[in-house]
């Protein structure tokens, strides 16, 4: 654009001000700028609110486990209390639901995974098995009878606390419930869980 | 500040450049008449805008696309205006682009040495259409893509290589995933980058040669900033302001996902296309045939066009009255085509009720998406082909449509209309004249109303029949003296008892009626369907309190006064049971009234009306065998008609039954005495 042809004049160092102009043009001048920035504005704006979409509309609450009495937000596991190892041998699950993907609903696909372990008092505790480090997957290393991580080799007691200083955090721990029949039960063998995913890289459990 | 502002410049020289965009001479001042081509880069900016907003949630495939326009529309922040802005400038360009070459044609601006610039012009033209056109496709909706079908296959008209232009467009032999990743790919990508070169070069170019003075001594000389900017911004807020006017009150509408299976005669394109269509639509148009007039036509139009600076070369000033009459000719026969393309689908109610049933789908699929269920990884389509509120009306329509009606029309709220020739002075005269209903109307079918009047005035709820060929032949025969079995509405068993009416409607059976009507409705137990359908709920709205004097009038005979001991299982021996399919030989000689009009007692009755547990010899209905009507679509047709599916806010289609006044039926009225 800066090429000068034959027929453009040689641009003036300062703006000609045509015959009789003065304050009025500098009105002008500063009612063109407003009027160009709202036509530019306006629909850069809408569409920045568009944009920021996943951040300023209201997120659903999760809450698959029904409305059954008090396990409202919790999954049923394909699993019994009575079927996971006495000798507190961790059991790995996969955790099955209904799912969201924007416009699409999903019935009952995998949406994580879960490890599983019977403590010494015969209490089940429950572990999601993603890694609070970068988000692989934790596995249970027999030959140290441990929780390991392959891709960053962090490393858990099976009670979940971190034995090296590589990920922020112990391993993180889900509310679990027995239940019979989707009614809240101590002595039940059916397994709900409070399934979550939490923040990667913080020394805090925050969930997402 | 100044200081870097100089070294800025110093590095990249922007301070010639802004004197090169701003102060360009406008000599006889600034003027309104120069608008159009900035509104145009307005415009154009809008849908860059609003075009990459919408691309960062659009998802091209034949299973996501119509359900991401969806989302956009209906749940992202501020979405239905991203959406309406980018629609609506799309037209606003298109007609911007109108103006803009008119405009150049009368002021001259094509002439010498502005040829190469016009001529650029006309290549953006080319290219927005091709923008309009592959846009329009892109939401995967009914319209847009029976529309979009057309123009491909008028690519395939194209002389010599037509079939495979249209194979290359669409990806393939047939529409698929693959038509709207190419479309898009041309849409949002190649297309746009062609039109930043053009316009490039075209300001360029303009910019070469200067403004087309339209009066040099209009106005002293102006400069570009601020003056004609000013003018420029005014009319650009203007096009703004209608945009979003158009796009907050009207919306850009998004019509049923797109079905290759589910006819769609609502097709139109786009109303600037309208002029086209309807040039098309001409019979002697039609004669000459598709590549004549939707290719060898506007390629003609389109090279005198690109001709008009060499007819001026030549011809002079006689060329330019020429180039300008044949530029507003053009102008004026696309008006009057466009307005007569309007005014011919406004006058036809077929294209109305098309477009009716185009809006109830768009209406339903959206309440579908929304609904508890969303959209299942099959997609919309399956949302709508699963309905049975869409499919319903369509299987009534095709199945049903020939004996009965549904509230007068035939199910897709049209009226059944026959064309009959008759000899007027010896020349055969054409009338369109209203078919007469052979069997009931089905609207209100198992409700309360219809219960009532089946009980209180059976001859006028089946008067409907006494139109059909068999019940005037049989009643023929009858008075001719041949004994006959047929179904006669006015004389039969029930017709006898619900005779009585004297004792039926008197005061002290008023509440017997109203219990055993309420007996009968529960027995049917169609879905409730609340006004609000947001109030759903697993309930119905029987009034359960009934229902014990319902079925002891039904089955005890417990009625006061003449009726009293008449109870409806001395022959309806089944009522107030489940229903069972009886073999022939084990049924009472009466309509089964077992669950009548449930859907179990449906399933066996449109599969089986001959059996002797339903009309046995009196029946005149053909059994729809699972050969006509598959499982599957009887289904949805027996869950329309009890109203077994997600409630929805879309209006029925309208009563048409004030056509039928002459025949309709008596106990309608008297049941609301």
């Amino acid at each position: 654009m800066s090429d000068t042809s034959s027929q453009s004049i040689p641009a003036p160092e300062q703006p000609t001000d045509p015959p009789g102009a003065g304050r009025r043009n500098v009105l002008v001048e500063i009612l063109t700028a407003f009027l160009s920035f709202i036509i530019v504005a306006v629909p850069s704006t809408i569409g920045g609110i568009f944009f920021l979409d996943p951040l300023v509309r209201g997120r659903k609450p999760k809450g698959d486990g029904g409305e059954t009495g008090g396990l409202t937000g919790f999954i049923k596991l394909p699993v019994t209390a009575d079927s996971i190892p006495a000798d507190g041998t961790p059991v790995a699950v996969s955790v099955r639901t209904d799912q969201d993907d924007a416009w699409n609903h999903y019935k009952d696909v995998p949406v994580g995974s879960v490890w599983l372990r019977k403590t010494p008092v015969g209490k089940i505790i429950v572990f999601n098995s993603v890694c609070p480090h970068l988000g692989c997957s934790v596995d249970y290393r027999r030959s140290e009878n441990d929780f390991f991580c392959p891709c960053h080799t962090s490393c858990f007691t099976l009670d979940g606390e971190k034995t090296n200083d590589i990920p922020p955090r112990g391993m993180d721990e889900l509310e679990i419930a027995t239940a019979t029949d989707g009614q809240p039960n101590e002595n039940g063998v059916e397994l709900w869980v409070k399934f979550q995913n939490f923040r990667s890289t913080t020394s805090e459990k925050i969930a997402i | 500040m100044n200081a870097l502002i100089t070294w800025l410049d110093s590095r990249t020289g922007f301070k010639d450049l802004m004197h090169e965009a701003l102060y360009e001479r406008v000599p006889g001042g600034a003027r309104w008449r120069y608008v159009w081509g900035s509104t145009l880069v307005f415009t154009f900016t809008l849908q860059v805008i609003t075009g990459f907003m919408l691309w960062s949630a659009y998802s091209p495939s034949t299973r996501t696309a119509w359900e991401s326009v969806f989302y956009i529309q209906n749940v992202m922040a501020f979405g239905y205006l991203v959406r309406g802005i980018h629609h609506f400038a799309a037209q606003a360009m298109v007609v911007l682009m109108a103006i803009h070459l008119v405009q150049v044609v009368i002021d001259g601006a094509y002439k010498a040495p502005r040829e190469m610039n016009f001529w650029l012009g006309l290549v953006l033209l080319q290219i927005v259409l091709g923008l309009s056109l592959t846009g329009y496709l892109l939401p995967w909706d009914q319209k847009g893509y029976y529309a979009t079908k057309v123009t491909t296959n008028i690519m395939s008209a194209t002389p010599v290589v037509g079939a495979e232009v249209q194979t290359m467009a669409q990806g393939g032999t047939e529409y698929g995933h693959l038509t709207l990743t190419r479309f898009f790919a041309m849409h949002a990508g190649i297309l746009p980058a062609m039109l930043v070169g053009f316009l490039a070069l075209h300001i360029y170019v303009f910019r070469r040669h200067g403004l087309t003075v339209h009066d040099v001594n209009h106005a002293p000389e102006t400069n570009f900033w601020p003056d004609q900017v000013l003018k420029d911004a005014i009319a650009c807020l203007a096009v703004l302001a209608v945009v979003m006017l158009l796009a907050l009150f009207k919306g850009a509408e998004l019509s049923a996902p797109a079905d290759a299976a589910t006819k769609f005669d609502a097709a139109r394109p786009e109303w600037y296309f309208l002029f086209l269509f309807k040039f098309l639509h001409f019979e002697a148009v039609n004669r000459l045939g598709i590549t004549f007039g939707a290719i060898i036509v506007p390629g003609i139009i389109m090279g005198i066009i690109a001709m008009m600076p060499l007819t001026y070369k030549f011809l002079g000033n006689l060329g330019h009255r020429l180039n300008t009459t044949f530029i507003w000719l053009l102008g004026a026969a696309i008006v009057v085509l466009t307005a007569m393309a309007i005014i011919e689908d406004n006058n036809d109610p077929k294209f109305q009720a098309d477009v009716a049933e185009s809006h109830r789908d768009g209406q339903r699929a959206r309440e579908l998406a929304l609904g508890p269920d969303r959209i299942p990884v099959e997609g919309a389509i399956s949302l709508m082909r699963n309905d049975p509120f869409t499919q319903g009306p369509r299987l009534f329509f095709q199945h049903c449509k020939a004996c009965h009606r549904y509230n007068g029309h035939d199910g897709r709220g049209s009226l059944v209309t026959e064309i009959v020739k008759e000899l007027v002075e010896g020349k055969e005269v054409e009338t369109t004249v209203l078919t007469k209903p052979t069997a009931v109307d089905l609207n209100g079918f198992g409700k309360r109303e219809w219960m009532r009047s089946v009980v209180v005035d059976y001859p006028a709820h089946f008067s409907w029949l006494k139109n059909s060929g068999w019940y005037k032949q049989a009643a023929a025969a009858e008075a001719a003296g041949t004994e006959v079995t047929y179904l006669d509405p006015d004389n039969s068993e029930m017709a006898d008892w619900s005779g009585s009416r004297d004792s039926l409607m008197s005061a002290e059976n008023a509440d017997n009626l109203t219990a055993l009507v309420e007996f009968l409705f529960a027995e049917a137990d169609h879905g409730f369907q609340p006004e609000d359908p947001k109030t759903r709920g697993d309930f119905t709205d029987v009034d359960v309190s009934l229902l014990d004097k319902g079925r002891a009038v039904a089955t005890e005979g417990a009625w006061a006064g003449d009726l009293n001991g008449t109870s409806c299982i001395d022959c309806h021996s089944t009522i107030g049971q489940d229903f069972v399919v009886a073999a022939d030989d084990e049924g009472d000689g009466y309509p089964t009234m077992a669950k009548y009009a449930s859907e179990a007692w449906l399933r066996d009755f449109i599969r089986n009306p001959g059996a002797a547990r339903h009309y046995g010899e009196k029946n005149e209905m053909p059994a729809y065998r699972v050969e006509k009507l598959s499982d599957q679509d009887l289904d949805l047709l027996i869950r329309w008609m009890t109203g077994n599916h997600l409630p929805s806010e879309v209006p029925d289609y309208g009563s048409q039954l004030n056509a039928f006044e002459v025949v309709a039926p008596q106990g309608a009225a008297d049941a609301t005495e």
